[in-house]
């Protein structure tokens, strides 16, 4: 485990390092540029050659990365190009907003969806099987804004029962019960959107376990239906779903833009579209790195968590056979 | 690939919203009322009196850069130094310099030597809110740093006619000029004053980087309201000042909320979470009309669209712009359906345009430009008059050249998308043939605009109240060091634009500009296509009298008269 963790994590380091360099140079080569945003009439080219000076872009291009790199590595992600603030002081809040939508709305589809993934594949084409399908479709179906504003109109302006959209009413920050009203809105949307991904994933593969020859064995020599399913069939049935959750960890960082817009929630989907319109590079980069070591680590988590569940996966031991 | 999915939100909202928002809304829609007449009855309730206290909740797409004078040039920072920060002199209803009890000058300034010096004189009560009184060193200093290339202020180029400014006592300026320059009085006496004892040991690049501006605790104000709370990309509260050294405000609170897109924005006025919010959307204008409480002021804003051509020959195959013959333009003019884009573009919230100024402006004489109305039959007669053949394939040519050109436009923006493909099929209708290109718009000012590299455009101006536009027009200012992005060369109008400006009698003013609109409006660098409606949408419990009514023509007008607005309940 341990030299398996260690090599994961020299690949990972060299993933971002190369993520990075790409994006660096990719955000540099498209034309266009933060001084040319500041157009205005009279702005001469000697003013505008200034600031491209004063901000450093014009610099050779790996003189450029290198001192960024430089920066990162001491922990410090720079400066916005038109304020000079300190990219952390927006990354950061805004990353904490996003994580809270996000993970909250996570947790919530995960609980939902697994027990009842795995009671429909009990009783396949059942009522609450044709529900989830029905649901499913919907859910694939429903683009993001559009469910998030028929909710508003319903709860919000109609009955007039929940906020519209923001985080809080203003001057009532850090009040839970206020954050949580302000929640339920988006964080539905996020869970009926994401719902239907995970209630086929756990379906389909607690059926396919539950057609194994050794569920059939379980089932012969006597266990009660309960056994069977809890202890025999789960765990087994729960590693495509740790792939899944793997992939959509990044999620929790990277926000959703579409239903933070319609939402109005100060969170990184909304950020990073507003930065590359701007394009203040320094912050697109935190993003993309922060971003990035989020993908990253989840894979990683995703490995370990395999090992977790299905004990015959002995990462990176080799020579060992399977148990 | 997340842009791409943004792009989509803004016409796939608006469409939504417009289907389902009056389907839930209990009022039938009011009947639509004309527009620029459509005033708030509520607010003007003769038996209404001004009441202290409250909150007013006003929208806004965006969150502030900085509200350091020397730097703030967008929209939101704008609006929150109309809040916070005194100017040296305002404006009134009209667009011109005025003295109010908030600004930092106690009279107009004394103009002498016929406009090579001004003498401000300023009030000796205005303070800073540290408790410093604001003196003729802030205003000294701010222009300085203004003018000083180091700095970096888009300000600059308010400033570069000024030769000196010096503090004579504590509460006087005195300005020399390099040359006259009328526009002086409406651009550069009309901003926001920075405090010297903060800056003054600040070097010259670090400004921009200074955290004055920025961060609450180290910003002082002088303006009726102090800045009590900054949460970024969520709002801002202000509070009002009670030590304030002028005309205080009668409204005890106001919170400035930020909104990522416009569709949201309206809802939250529809919800009430916001009592006042600007640019709404005409797609959304039927929603807001018809919600009770909610009342739409509508006034021609600002800004013009405009068809912009290409003089110069680089630009195109053979070496020869296709726009060179004034006949050719004229026809162009009269080809394009202009009525018919205000109509459905602007679903009539507009006007058609013919000429650089704006009918509000004081300067502008009815009658003194030319009207193109859309006549394609007059539009292929003089096409035919400067030579234009029609081809085999149907497009017009001449001396071997065939009449086809490429527009390009900012990508994203749905109206000039519209304006694009109108004018395409109205071209294709005379013999033109005219290819669109979108481009990013940060890629295409660099590429294609600051260069003057193009064939045509579809771009627009926001005017600013002093009505010259030397820099945009004249051959003085051709790419890459000018706006004239376009090449375009007409003597007699390089000299009406200095002329313009080297007399401050506004009388002469008015005179030269009438005949600049006639003689830009027939020799056509651009074919002027339409002004756009400011339409701003507010609570019927926000009161005003009708005096200080909002000026939706000016930059800002919203909140021109800020401190004499009232809240009920």
């Amino acid at each position: 485990m341990i030299p398996f963790l260690v090599r994961r994590i020299l690949q990972s380091l060299l993933v971002l390092l190369l993520v990075s360099m790409v994006t660096f140079s990719l955000i540099h080569a498209a034309p266009g540029g933060p001084v040319q945003i500041f157009l205005r009439p009279g702005l001469s080219p000697e003013l505008v050659q200034a600031q491209i000076h004063n901000l450093g872009l014009d610099r050779p291009l790996p003189v450029q990365y290198l001192e960024w790199l430089g920066r990162l590595l001491r922990g410090d992600f720079g400066t916005t190009f038109k304020t000079g603030t300190p990219v952390g002081q927006i990354l950061w809040p805004t990353l904490k907003n996003t994580v809270i939508l996000m993970t909250t709305a996570w947790v919530l589809t995960l609980l939902i969806a697994i027990p009842w993934g795995i009671y429909n594949s009990t009783r396949p084409y059942g009522l609450w099987d044709t529900v989830a399908a029905v649901l499913g479709y919907a859910g694939f179906a429903l683009p993001a804004f559009w469910f998030g504003i028929i909710l508003q109109q319903i709860f919000a302006l109609r009955l007039g029962v929940l906020p519209l959209s923001d985080m809080h009413t203003i001057g009532r920050q850090g009040d839970l019960l206020d954050l949580i009203r302000h929640m339920v809105l988006p964080v539905t949307t996020l869970v009926v959107i994401n719902l239907a991904g995970y209630l086929k994933y756990a379906r389909a593969s607690m059926l396919e376990v539950l057609g194994q020859d050794y569920i059939r064995t379980a089932r012969a020599k006597g266990a009660s239906e309960r056994r069977v399913i809890f202890r025999h069939a789960l765990r087994n049935a729960l590693i495509p779903i740790v792939t899944v959750l793997g992939l959509d960890l990044p999620g929790i960082v990277a926000g959703a833009t579409l239903t933070e817009t319609v939402f109005n929630w100060p969170g990184m989907g909304r950020l990073f579209v507003q930065m590359a319109f701007a394009r203040e590079y320094p912050v697109l980069m935190a993003i993309t790195v922060v971003t990035t070591a989020v993908v990253v680590l989840g894979n990683l988590l995703a490995d370990v968590l395999y090992a977790v569940v299905d004990p015959r996966v002995r990462l990176g031991v080799r020579g060992t056979e399977p148990a | 690939m997340k842009r791409n999915r943004m792009r989509l939100v803004g016409p796939a909202l608006a469409l939504l919203l417009a289907l389902t928002v009056p389907a839930c809304s209990s009022k039938p829609a009011a009947p639509p009322q004309p527009p620029a007449t459509a005033t708030p009855p509520a607010a003007e309730r003769a038996e209404d009196q001004p009441r202290d206290g409250g909150t007013l909740t006003f929208a806004s797409l965006g969150d502030i850069v900085t509200l350091n004078p020397l730097f703030a040039q967008d929209t939101a920072s704008g609006d929150l130094q109309q809040l916070l920060l005194a100017r040296l002199y305002d404006l009134s209803p009209e667009g011109k310099l005025a003295v109010t009890e908030n600004s930092l000058a106690a009279e107009l300034p004394r103009v002498e030597d016929g406009g090579l010096r001004y003498t401000i004189k300023l009030k000796e009560t205005p303070r800073w809110s540290d408790g410093k009184p604001v003196t003729a060193d802030d205003v000294v200093f701010t222009f300085q740093m203004m003018a000083n290339p180091e700095v970096g202020s888009p300000l600059l180029p308010y400033v570069d006619k000024v030769k000196e400014i010096k503090a004579v006592d504590p509460h006087t300026v005195e300005i020399t000029m390099k040359e006259i320059y009328a526009p002086f009085e409406l651009t550069a006496l009309n901003v926001p004053v920075a405090p010297r004892h903060v800056l003054e040991g600040v070097a010259p690049r670090e400004l921009q980087n200074h955290p004055y501006g920025k961060d609450l605790t180290r910003t002082v104000t002088n303006g009726p309201y102090r800045w009590a709370e900054w949460q970024q990309n969520q709002y801002h509260v202000l509070t009002r000042d009670p030590n304030f050294w002028g005309k205080k405000p009668h409204i005890e609170k106001v919170v400035y909320k930020v909104y990522a897109d416009a569709q949201t924005m309206v809802q939250g006025l529809l919800s009430g979470d916001v009592d006042m919010a600007t640019g709404i959307p005409v797609s959304l204008l039927g929603a807001v009309k018809a919600k009770e409480g909610l009342t739409v002021i509508e006034q021609p804003g600002p800004y013009y669209d405009y068809l912009g051509f290409n003089f110069n020959g680089e630009n195109f195959p053979g070496g020869k712009s296709p726009f060179a013959g004034v006949k050719t333009r004229q026809a162009i003019a009269y080809a394009i359906n202009r009525k018919g884009m205000v109509d459905s573009i602007l679903q009539g919230h507009g006007s058609i345009i013919n000429g650089p100024f704006l009918s509000s402006s004081w300067a502008y004489t009815p009658g003194s430009d030319v009207d193109y109305p859309y006549d394609p039959e007059k539009a292929k007669q003089l096409l035919a008059e400067d030579g234009w053949k029609p081809g085999p394939d149907g497009i017009l040519r001449k001396d071997g050249q065939r009449f086809a050109f490429t527009l390009q436009y900012n990508a994203g923006n749905t109206r000039r998308e519209q304006i694009a493909a109108v004018v395409q099929q109205n071209l294709k209708d005379v013999g033109i043939e005219v290819k669109i290109e979108p481009v990013e718009w940060s890629a295409w000012v660099e590429k294609n605009i600051s260069p003057g590299k193009f064939q045509a455009v579809l771009l627009g101006w926001q005017l600013t109240p002093d009505p010259d536009a030397e820099p945009i027009f004249s051959s003085r200012y051709f790419p890459p060091s000018g706006q004239n992005i376009g090449w375009y060369r007409n003597e007699r109008a390089d000299r009406l634009w200095v002329e313009g400006y080297r007399t401050t009698d506004p009388a002469k003013r008015k005179q030269v500009y009438a005949d600049l609109a006639r003689e830009l409006s027939t020799d056509l660098p651009y074919v002027f296509l339409m002004q756009r409606n400011e339409i701003l949408g507010v609570s019927q419990r926000v009161r005003w009298k009708k005096e200080h009514a909002p000026v939706l023509s000016l930059p800002y007008g919203y909140f021109l008269r800020f401190v004499e607005y009232w809240v009920t309940d």
